[in-house]
């Protein structure tokens, strides 16, 4: 799992001697051109919500290769969800998806180079902003975890020809919950997760991206690697959606229960039997 | 209020002509260099929670020009407020807080420029704006939204070759939306228009401007502000990863606010404060 920028301890002390206002010249004609806006590209046949594999159907037909304890623990999220359950439901909880999930783009994809970061901006649930540093710097010594993570990334020429053509990315410093989909397949709860990409754009088609995405996690037998594929929106007018995360859902969370809110502003169960909300506080204030 | 960029037509008859593999090139060096880390620069002396014009502190003192109709909302909504309610606050659920509210900035930001588009990166509950300046013109039909639909123009006003001041117009708000945490609101018609102009301090760099002014139906005429920002001096600066719904101990259950407690209970926001109606669940029960 160790990774080191090839440029990295030079660059890195270059870096940490300059101010913000010296900055590099950017010559972005040796960078791929990755301007406009991406959506995800869905497999045909494929139905319901977009799996963390895309050629394979969600849920148990993604064949992820978690452990025996994840298993189970997918197992009994899958249970909970067909008693109309809602364990684990990153959409009802408006907690940000994190890595790898975000990577679905399950609304359109910006993707912005300049030379010190490449940044991944997708609005789903959370605002989520991947700063990706390609400015050769090394693991810190300490990282605030985030659902994100911490990305650092290292632009490589493949074929020689003076213009850079993958962008290999190596993502750590996990918090959580995460999951791999919405059909709840779980990343093991330490998140000490390892992820790493190689995105690029298609040698044939331009307006093709390809990000292959290997995850190493606690609750896998083996890394997990999938291929994502994005293509480039062609009207350069696009909409740019808004995604309110609370303005979307009608679940509210209390205590470790989630109730849903009707229409009309009553709270109402989200499953058979489900025992409303103690309001002890109110009743106290009765006294 | 009418806007027309000056170099529109052309330039999106370009744009659209162009392959993105043939992207615009980005001469780096004709922008302001306004890459790091920003920050809001405080008022000595003005103290509270970030009010929207910064210098004034929040609430009444911040004398916005409001009409009749809306300085009564929004005398009530103080009311509310100090009644330990909401008022017009609309945020604590976790809506975007949307324009101009965002440029109050309530973490450190970041600006992405490139030729066709600036983005100004805020992590705070969904505070992040696309400012378009690739040419296009008003298009026929917005999706209104919290942050609404940005056009630029980076003007070069000393003629020494590098663009200086960055000319924004943001159109296509929805709402409900407040200037401030202190509730101070919008008309209801989100008919809002924003000019800004945001340019570095001539003199020190590290010192960024943005003067936004508002026209708005609540207004009795438009009203300017400028906020100020301060570069973080570190080269990599960290950043913070806010998710709203964590953590966020407040609630709303069809028009009434309440708080979790700490052990995950509902709690009341105001004296008296009746609980949620749970009629549902007695039906359930039947």
């Amino acid at each position: 799992m160790q990774y080191r920028g090839s440029t990295g301890t030079i660059v890195f002390v270059a870096a940490m001697l300059c101010i913000p206002t010296a900055t590099q010249a950017f010559d972005d004609a040796i960078y791929p051109a990755l301007t406009g806006q991406w959506t995800r590209v869905i497999v045909p046949g494929a139905a319901s919500q977009p799996p963390f594999d895309p050629t394979k159907p969600p849920g148990g037909g993604q064949q992820a290769p978690l452990t025996p304890e994840y298993q189970a623990k997918f197992e009994s999220i899958i249970a909970d969800r067909a008693a109309n359950g809602l364990s684990d439901v990153v959409s009802t909880t408006c907690l940000a998806p994190g890595m790898p999930m975000m990577m679905q783009a399950y609304e359109p994809m910006q993707i912005t180079v300049l030379p010190e970061t490449t940044y991944i901006l997708v609005d789903h649930i959370h605002e989520s902003h991947r700063r990706i540093f390609t400015d050769g710097r090394q693991w810190p010594n300490t990282v605030q975890p985030t659902f994100t993570g911490y990305s650092i990334g290292k632009w490589i020429d493949e074929d020689g020809d003076g213009r850079y053509d993958v962008l290999e990315v190596e993502t750590r410093h996990f918090k959580g919950p995460r999951f791999f989909d919405n059909s709840g397949i779980p990343l093991h709860e330490d998140g000490e997760s390892v992820i790493k990409e190689r995105i690029y754009l298609d040698k044939v088609d331009h307006n093709l991206l390809h990000d292959e995405i290997t995850v190493t996690d606690h609750a896998l037998m083996r890394p997990w690697t999938v291929m994502k594929n994005y293509s480039r929106t062609l009207d350069p007018l696009a909409d740019w959606p808004e995604y309110i995360c609370s303005e979307q859902i009608p679940f509210v969370r209390i205590g470790n229960e989630t109730y849903k809110v009707s229409r009309d502003g009553y709270l109402m169960p989200t499953r058979t039997r489900q025992q409303p909300p103690d309001l002890r506080y109110f009743n106290q204030q009765k006294k | 209020m009418l806007y027309r960029s000056s170099i529109g037509a052309a330039a999106l008859a370009s744009s659209l002509g162009l392959t993105f593999a043939g992207a615009l090139a980005f001469d780096e060096s004709k922008y302001p260099d306004w890459k790091g880390a920003w920050r809001r620069v405080a008022v000595p002396g003005v103290v509270g929670q970030p009010s929207y014009d910064p210098t004034k502190r929040g609430g009444q003192a911040q004398e916005a020009p409001l009409t009749p109709e809306y300085q009564a909302i929004f005398e009530a909504n103080l009311k509310d407020q100090a009644a330990g309610g909401q008022g017009t606050d609309p945020t604590y659920t976790c809506l975007s807080p949307g324009m101009p509210r965002v440029m109050t900035t309530f973490a450190p930001f970041e600006i992405l420029v490139t030729p066709q588009m600036t983005n100004f990166l805020i992590q705070h509950i969904h505070d992040s704006r696309r400012i378009f300046t690739d040419g296009r013109d008003w298009p026929k039909k917005i999706t209104p939204t919290f942050v609404g639909y940005s056009i630029g123009r980076w003007i070069d006003t000393d003629g020494d070759g590098r663009y200086d001041v960055l000319e924004i117009e943001t159109r296509g708000l929805k709402g409900p939306r407040s200037y401030d945490p202190a509730g101070l609101p919008f008309h209801s018609d989100n008919q809002s228009i924003f000019k800004e102009r945001v340019y570095s301090d001539k003199v020190d760099p590290n010192i960024l401007y943005d003067e936004i002014t508002t026209f708005d139906h609540a207004l009795t005429r438009p009203w300017t502000v400028t906020k100020k920002y301060s570069r973080v001096p570190i080269r990599q600066p960290e950043w913070v990863e806010e998710v709203c719904a964590e953590g966020n101990g407040d609630i709303e259950i069809g028009k009434e606010g309440y708080f979790l407690s700490g052990d995950g209970h509902l709690m009341p926001t105001k004296k008296d404060q009746a609980p949620p109606d749970l009629r549902h669940f007695k039906q359930d029960r039947k």
